[in-house]
């Protein structure tokens, strides 16, 4: 039992949800899958004065292609694109990811949007939305907006969303045509938070390379290092690949998982993991 | 608040007025008396709370019972066709040892289902991928891999 009151909408249409969240702006909170959320009201921490269910909303939950790209809905479940063959097909880094968040249970009910407008810096999905180049749809009552990856997250459980706005898609440019990805995490129990997470994708021909990371700071931190690879996976480029995730890991948080020294250290080994793979992925023309 | 919402509960349709605060735990157990889905954590992590909602296995403490609306639940008393017969997994978990407390057995059972209805030959680590949800502080899980691994042999269709 959730022992604050709360008023509760379940809207069947968006235009509904965004007219309640427009004139509840700062009281309502959106409810996706609630796998933080209702622990969150369970224990007090979260006290929203409203809730607006997006469960009804059929119109945010799909998986489509365009020749570019891939378009997700932000109803979209975690398991959906552990699952979905479009984006196993186009990326594969994505729904690797999706497959360690939590547990069957929660991925069952968490969604992509849900995570995403979440933010936590160790969230499985924020690095492969910086080195792929995602875009976030972010709508309104009012209006519709486009917001890159790189300017969606602002730091510690903190995004570009404004009071009375909600994410409803994210758009990912396909990237297993051009492009090799990995994903790699460091975790000790099967379902948790990951310590230090890294996602890579390298163009044919090392044309670009970039890695992201995640963990070893109030948000994931995106990396370019197509100059370094210009020729190739050599031990000099491997070295900075190293040195490059060392000191974007320079703020590195310390916990019960490790302190800021062991994160970063481990920010090295899994950029350099992530880079290989990557490399070792990257299709033939 | 109170709201009333309609569910459908091991196949049968049915009414029940809840508060917006009520959890999907508390409702089964509370208000439909179906004790059989435990709460141990209450915040996500341990699975005791686990049923299906429209055929998937979700965590029923971390759901608002009035977001389910029109939807369809089984609990682990719907799992056998009646109430004098057990499910071939429960049955397995009888046979080998699958459960001592059994606080945590009607969710290792539904996931268990999950796994074996998507994956009807599941190797060990699928197995322990499958009920990495589920927390259980007697077996060791030693005896709930085994159960999962007989239960299988019996349902799956050979190959």
């Amino acid at each position: 039992m959730i022992s604050q009151e709360y008023e509760f909408f379940t809207p069947k249409q968006l235009a509904e949800a965004l007219a309640i969240l427009q004139r509840l702006a700062g009281k309502a909170r959106p409810l996706s899958g609630g796998m933080t959320l209702v622990p969150m009201m369970t224990l007090g921490v979260a006290q929203p004065e409203a809730i607006v269910s997006l469960n009804h909303i059929a119109e945010l939950d799909f998986v489509v292609e365009t020749p570019e790209v891939i378009r997700i809905g932000a109803m979209t479940r975690h398991r959906t694109l552990e699952t979905n063959t479009l984006i196993r097909r186009h990326l594969p880094l994505l729904s690797e990811a999706a497959s360690h968040i939590g547990d069957v249970q929660v991925r069952h009910r968490g969604t992509v949007g849900g995570s995403l407008a979440h933010s936590d810096p160790a969230a499985d999905y924020p690095p492969i939305m910086l080195v792929a180049g995602a875009r976030m749809k972010i709508a309104s009552a009012a209006a519709e907006r486009w917001v890159v990856a790189r300017d969606f997250f602002k730091g510690l459980m903190e995004t570009d969303l404004r009071p009375g706005e909600l994410l409803i898609e994210v758009e990912v440019p396909k990237l297993a045509g051009r492009f090799g990805t990995a994903y790699q995490r460091l975790h000790r129990i099967e379902g948790n938070f990951p310590i230090v997470n890294a996602a890579a994708a390298i163009e044919q021909g090392f044309r670009t390379a970039r890695f992201a990371l995640g963990g070893v700071g109030d948000k994931a931190i995106l990396v370019e290092i197509g100059q370094p690879l210009r020729n190739g996976l050599t031990e000099a480029a491997l070295q900075a690949v190293s040195e490059a995730a060392h000191a974007a890991a320079k703020d590195a948080p310390s916990d019960l998982n490790g302190d800021g020294h062991y994160r970063r250290a481990m920010a090295r080994v899994y950029a350099q993991r992530a880079v290989k793979l990557a490399a070792a992925a990257i299709p033939a023309n | 608040m109170k709201v009333a919402i309609e569910v459908t509960v091991n196949r049968k349709p049915c009414r029940v007025e809840v508060d917006t605060r009520t959890v999907l735990a508390d409702m089964i157990r509370d208000q439909l008396r179906l004790t059989g889905t435990h709460v141990g954590c209450g915040t996500g992590s341990c699975g005791a709370c686990t049923v299906m909602l429209n055929g998937r296995t979700v965590k029923s403490c971390c759901i608002v019972a009035a977001d389910v609306n029109g939807q369809e639940i089984m609990t682990i008393e719907g799992l056998a066709d009646d109430p004098h017969h057990l499910h071939p997994i429960q049955e397995s978990f009888v046979a080998n040892h699958g459960l001592q407390c059994g606080y945590c057995t009607p969710g290792m059972v539904l996931s268990a289902l999950q796994l074996l209805n998507e994956n009807p030959h599941p190797g060990e680590a699928e197995i322990r991928r499958g009920i990495a949800g589920n927390l259980c502080r007697c077996t060791g899980y030693q005896f709930i891999v085994k159960s999962i691994q007989a239960a299988a042999e019996q349902l799956a269709p050979k190959k």
